[in-house]
């Protein structure tokens, strides 16, 4: 079997995507867990001219830094497509890959979460584990 | 705590992350699609590979129950998932949508003109790639299935041959065997395999044995020279003798090299001394133990005129064995042997559990695997023991 990487997009035209990397998970409250979408997480702010970085969560503060990966990373969409005649039964989906997007850099949150003010703490303790609340609007 | 749910989604996506003027910040949120996305996969790699990929010179390959290796043109590359703990959130840019095919987020105003930009799936983790050696071993096994052989030759209607298994094209070795393309055709090379009718084929031992003596016969018949033989001459006197041009062609490739002489005209051969006298050695020995004078002798009388059959060629083609003081000699080919070192040498100790490396190299050295040196594998594979300090060193299994 051969799969075909392709990229719809060209060289030098490929779409470059971001990454935010935290140390643990991001938790929503119980009552948001099934439906994530649309929920903000929270606030990325750059304070200064330098590559340094405030990501907000809740009532935590991480801070991190812009780095650049030592190697690109390529974003990869599995495509199924249906061969029009089956033959044998054996359905004979045939797939491609198709490169939509490169990663060169990403901002790394590796510190644990600082709180940003002394009410009682929603979740536990050790893991950048915060509810995910509305900070603006 | 009042929680809104339906955040606006900004213009803002990676490009927005990946430009954050400071003093400014943005929000971050999940994405109207977010979801596992499991069709989305990172794959980590060389920058020198970029150009390939973009270019889309590169594919994954590998039958269902193989681990996927991915080809660029000249190099095969083995796919390893490598998972992480961390968070890792993904960003797609603002117009993830085409890329996507999704219909573009109903939302998509933004009331308050902040700028959002929004994770899409948290990424368990990526791929890297490792530079392997190719999976030649399987194309070896394909294409011993069904060799090309003088029955065939004879057998008018070639039609009813191809019917039969074990008949491979290139696209069919492309999606069988896990190599680059110029690794499957390095490949096809070594095994001195021909294209045809469309189809990559072996030529049968004996059929070979039988091409070379008409040959040589030829050669003492004709008064040709082996260091300077006519192509056409030989390709039309072999014809006569049923065999095709385009076999004996190859056969003169196989076991010859063109010679450049402008005076002559057309083409002109020259029959090599190592793989003909290989071949003969072959043929004497085939599947017997020798006393060595007496395969000495036989052998000798195979090779044609001109040809020194020196016992050196036979490097990497024979092994010999001292019972009392007879030396007894027996074919053994690195060609047969897997390509994979740990198999190669677990085969080599098989054999014969002690080795010098005198008689070891030529069965190693063609073992190459990325990122290991010669020493290397012999460090990894054997035990090494030197009686003293001036013997020779004897390897062993460890």
């Amino acid at each position: 079997m051969q799969i075909q990487v392709k990229c719809s997009c060209g060289e030098e035209k490929c779409p470059e995507w971001a990454i935010l990397e935290l140390q643990g998970v991001v938790e929503a409250q119980p009552s948001f867990k099934d439906h994530l979408q649309n929920l903000q997480i929270g606030s990325l702010c750059r304070p200064t001219s330098q590559e340094t970085y405030t990501f907000t969560v809740g009532y935590h503060e991480l801070t991190g830094t812009k780095v650049p990966l030592k190697k690109p990373m390529l974003v990869l969409k599995k495509i199924k497509l249906d061969t029009e005649e089956e033959k044998d039964n054996i359905s004979s989906s045939m797939v491609e890959l198709d490169v939509i997007g490169v990663i060169r850099q990403r901002i790394l949150f590796k510190t644990r979460p600082k709180a940003l003010i002394s009410k009682p703490q929603p979740t536990e303790k050790e893991k950048a584990c915060a509810a995910v609340s509305s900070m603006s609007n | 705590m009042e929680i809104e749910k339906s955040q606006p989604y900004g213009q803002g996506g990676a490009e927005a992350i990946l430009n954050v003027q400071p003093n400014t910040s943005i929000s971050i949120a999940y994405h109207h699609l977010f979801g596992p996305h499991d069709d989305l996969m990172l794959l980590e790699l060389d920058e020198k590979l970029l150009p390939d990929i973009l270019n889309q010179r590169v594919t994954l390959r590998g039958q269902p129950h193989e681990d996927a290796v991915l080809c660029s043109q000249s190099k095969t590359y083995a796919v390893k998932f490598v998972g992480t703990s961390n968070s890792v959130f993904l960003i797609p840019p603002s117009n993830l949508s085409i890329a996507l095919g999704a219909s573009p987020n109903p939302s998509e105003k933004d009331h308050d003109n902040s700028v959002v930009a929004s994770v899409i799936k948290v990424v368990p983790g990526s791929m890297e790639l490792v530079e392997v050696a190719p999976r030649l071993d399987k194309l070896k096994l394909l294409l011993s299935e069904n060799p090309y052989g003088f029955d065939e030759v004879s057998q008018m209607n070639t039609e009813l041959m191809h019917k039969n298994k074990g008949l491979y094209s290139w696209s069919d070795l492309v999606e069988k065997v896990q190599a680059s393309d110029g690794e499957l055709c390095a490949g096809l090379r070594a095994l001195s395999a021909v294209e045809i009718d469309g189809y990559w084929r072996l030529l049968d031992e004996n059929f070979v044995d039988e091409i070379l003596n008409m040959l040589v016969h030829n050669v003492v018949l004709n008064d040709w020279l082996v260091s300077a033989l006519n192509e056409d001459e030989v390709l039309h006197v072999l014809e006569a003798d049923g065999f095709p041009r385009k076999i004996v062609r190859h056969c003169l490739e196989v076991y010859g090299s063109k010679v450049n002489d402008e005076t002559t005209g057309g083409c002109t051969w020259r029959l090599e001394e190592r793989p003909v006298c290989v071949h003969f050695a072959r043929v004497v020995l085939r599947g017997k133990k020798m006393k060595l004078e007496r395969f000495m002798e036989e052998w000798r009388k195979k090779v044609p005129e001109g040809m020194n059959a020196s016992f050196d060629v036979l490097e990497g083609e024979v092994l010999t064995e001292k019972l009392g003081i007879e030396i007894r000699i027996y074919a053994f080919s690195v060609s047969s042997l897997p390509s994979v070192p740990a198999e190669r040498f677990s085969k080599l100790f098989q054999e014969k559990p002690k080795w010098e490396w005198k008689e070891l190299q030529p069965f190693v050295r063609d073992l190459k695997v990325p990122g290991l040196s010669s020493e290397g594998l012999l460090l990894k594979y054997t035990r090494r023991t030197q009686p003293s300090a001036d013997a020779e060193p004897i390897f062993s299994a460890r």
